[in-house]
């Protein structure tokens, strides 16, 4: 471990460190832009000057190891006057285009602009134009005059997913951002190049003018697309859900997460959702109120002679534990647990980096629950199976065969379904099914227990569906008749997004 | 106990408002003669029949400006949103196919009840895309009618074809800025 002084603090850090490391640990303010923790080290944006043991020279903090006993600091005179003049030259070309950019609010440009910025521009030439609104793919647009050439991008298809697709062309002023040919930018991971990006110059496609970024409240979740269960923050607003992004996690994901993940909030708005409890009869759906859906459970549950659970790793630990209790309680019947799953091919499958096969955020939480679990032929001979769907069907096919084929049975199911699944177009319920709309991952606190068995905490964030019930809630509910509504949770854990941005970028 | 205060009748005290008095009708109708033989000098209006026009600068009903090109000149950055104190404006920003223009608004509202007509919407606007104009009668019959949208705010017959903008992209592009 070396010791130094930063801006008058001591600070120990551990022996090749850099500078700008040791600034950070100690969450001292640098500006920086071509610097990531994720990627290696590029010096090429001249921002992060610091003073070095009153040396003649300025030093960038990004490429410069600290040693033992070294006084650093960014806080004379001379260091800020670097940054102005560094902050002059990336705004030289840099168009004004805050007002059309999904980056403003946050933004590194704009931040350091407020801190160190000229304000008036000394420039008599006229901008370089570039190229914009280029679209690289099917998730990404650049607009290459916003770029600051940080290399940030170029850097994470190189080092992260080695699919070396970007790259600068051309010298000088003229140099640019950009695939060979105008190939798409298509890898599994490439949205994160938007996150690390320091200024507007990529995009998201899906988010792209849908809100502007100070509407947005955030929450800390787990992303359930997959058993690895990187660690995301969802933000949103009254309107509904907007985007996803990673947050650093050193033990799951780093500092990514795939973008099949970032699609997840789709199924969790309001459009695409069931919103209330509907009962089927001879085809149609009515509508029923909690209290008599309720005596309807109850009523099939002590009629029914084999009850059976067909259900797949997609709940919280809590909730596992609350079926499980729910059946030791119902000692009279025979309560068989089918476990599904649903591509027993490619289950184990890996990419390598973050995506795994098995599309279930809590594999290992089913399996440590305790179930013993039966075959899946003793469905078809049930009379009432018990079915909390997997949030998103459309990754669930065979789930929903097997729906069909129960159905076709004239099988009675209560369905805890995330997507209105009355509008599925082939199934024919059988008489009496009940429909009731479930909270998502992102509408309910509990744990997932990822492909590692580290276990991870959900934060509850915004209800979108106010009758949508949790697995444990609605056995609860079963089991004494009603449902009260728990107290409203004192403390949201919902985050201002401006305090955030700063760590995104 | 109880004491009674014995109330002062009439003295030259309590009489002494009916000078003031005469004095002021006096005022009225003297300007009332007055007036009815000089009545193009009235500075009283016969509203609604005739209307004040107030000048150019005063913060009365939202206009949206245009482009040269009769388009809209809002770029939906929803700036004015942000700074409306009265959180009245709606705007749903979207794609355009002109790459040059990028971002526009498909749908802009000002809910007028909720406006406090304090010109921050104006203000907060980069391109001069939203002015207070000096129309000020928002009577009407119908509630619905008090959200004003892009038609009422940029083409209603009142502008006669529409205020131009004085931000232009493609001067300020040649400029080189
Ligand atoms: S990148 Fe930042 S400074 Fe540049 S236009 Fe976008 S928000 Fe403005
Ligand atoms: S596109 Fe963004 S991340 Fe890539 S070099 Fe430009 S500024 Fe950096
Ligand atoms: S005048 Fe004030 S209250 Fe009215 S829309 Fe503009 S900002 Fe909002
Ligand atoms: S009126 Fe002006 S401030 Fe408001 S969204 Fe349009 S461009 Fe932005
Ligand atoms: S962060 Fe050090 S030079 Fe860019």
């Amino acid at each position: 471990m070396f010791k130094c002084t930063i801006n008058g603090h001591e600070v120990e850090v551990p022996e090749g460190a850099s500078v700008i490391e040791a600034f950070k640990l100690l969450k001292e303010d640098i500006a920086h832009y071509c610097w990531h923790p994720g990627l290696s080290i590029a010096g090429v944006c001249r921002l992060c000057m610091v003073q070095i043991d009153d040396g003649p020279r300025l030093h960038i903090a990004c490429n410069t190891l600290v040693k033992d006993g070294m006084k650093i600091t960014n806080q004379t005179e001379v260091v800020k006057e670097a940054v102005r003049w560094g902050m002059d030259f990336h705004l030289i070309n840099h168009p004004l285009d805050c007002p059309i950019c999904d980056q403003a609010g946050e933004c590194g440009l704009q931040e350091q602009y407020m801190k160190y910025g000229q304000y008036d521009s000394s420039m008599a030439e006229k901008k370089v134009k570039k190229r914009k609104v280029v679209d690289l793919g099917e998730r990404v647009v650049l607009d290459s005059e916003r770029c600051i050439l940080c290399s940030r991008c170029v850097r994470f298809t190189d080092e992260v997913t080695k699919t070396n697709e970007l790259g600068i062309f051309n010298r000088g002023d003229h140099s640019e951002i950009g695939t060979f040919e105008d190939q798409p930018l298509d890898n599994k991971y490439s949205l994160n190049t938007v996150d690390i990006c320091p200024v507007g110059a990529l995009t998201s496609k899906d988010f792209r003018f849908q809100q502007r970024v100070w509407y947005l409240k955030d929450t800390d979740s787990i992303c359930t697309g997959c058993s690895t269960g990187c660690s995301i923050k969802v933000y949103h607003n009254k309107e509904g859900l907007f985007r996803v992004k990673p947050v650093f996690n050193e033990k799951v994901n780093g500092h990514w997460m795939c973008d099949e993940g970032r699609d997840l909030y789709k199924h969790v708005n309001a459009p695409v959702r069931l919103k209330q409890i509907l009962k089927s009869v001879g085809n149609e759906w009515f509508p029923l109120g909690l209290e008599r859906a309720l005596d309807h459970l109850n009523e099939a549950f002590s009629k029914a002679e084999n009850i059976s659970v067909l259900i797949t790793a997609q709940h919280t630990v809590e909730e596992y534990k609350a079926l499980k209790n729910w059946a030791q309680q119902l000692q009279d019947k025979t309560i068989n647990f089918v476990y599904w799953k649903n591509n027993p091919e490619s289950f184990d499958s890996f990419d390598g980096l973050l995506i795994r096969g098995d599309k279930n955020p809590n594999t290992k939480g089913l399996l440590e629950a305790g179930f013993e679990f039966a075959d899946a032929s003793v469905l078809d001979s049930s009379d009432l199976v018990l079915a909390p769907m997997p949030e998103n069907p459309a990754v669930y096919p065979k789930y929903m065969e097997k729906l069909e084929q129960l159905s076709k049975l004239q099988t009675q199911l209560c369905l805890l379904s995330v997507s209105n699944i009355t509008q599925h177009e082939t199934i024919n319920f059988a008489d009496g099914t009940l429909a009731i709309p479930m909270k998502t991952a992102f509408e309910k606190a509990g744990h997932f227990i990822n492909h590692q068995g580290l276990t991870q905490k959900i934060h509850k964030g915004r209800v979108i569906v106010k009758a949508a019930l949790g697995l444990d809630e609605l056995l609860q509910a079963i089991k004494i008749g009603k449902w009260i509504q728990p107290q409203l949770l004192k403390s949201r854990k919902t985050n201002e997004s401006s305090k955030v941005s700063g760590e995104l970028w | 106990m109880v004491t009674v205060k014995k109330v002062q009748r009439r003295n030259l005290q309590t009489q002494s408002y009916i000078p003031s008095l005469l004095k002021g009708l006096g005022f009225t109708f003297s300007k009332m003669i007055k007036n009815l033989f000089n009545q193009d000098k009235m500075p009283t209006l016969n509203y609604p029949e005739e209307k004040y026009d107030y000048s150019p600068r005063f913060k009365g009903n939202h206009v949206l400006t245009v482009k040269k090109d009769g388009a809209l000149r809002c770029t939906a950055c929803m700036l004015c949103a942000t700074n409306c104190p009265a959180d009245c404006i709606n705007i749903v920003a979207s794609e355009h196919t002109d790459p040059a223009v990028e971002k526009f608004p498909i749908h802009y509202e000002i809910d007028v009840l909720r406006c406090v007509y304090c010109g921050f919407c104006e203000e907060a606007c980069p391109v001069d895309a939203i002015r207070m104009g000096p129309e000020w009668q928002t009577a009407g019959v119908n509630g619905s009618v008090f959200n004003y949208d892009i038609k009422e705010l940029a083409h209603r017959p009142g502008l006669k074809g529409g205020a131009v903008s004085r931000v232009d992209d493609l001067e300020r592009h040649k400029a080189g800025i």
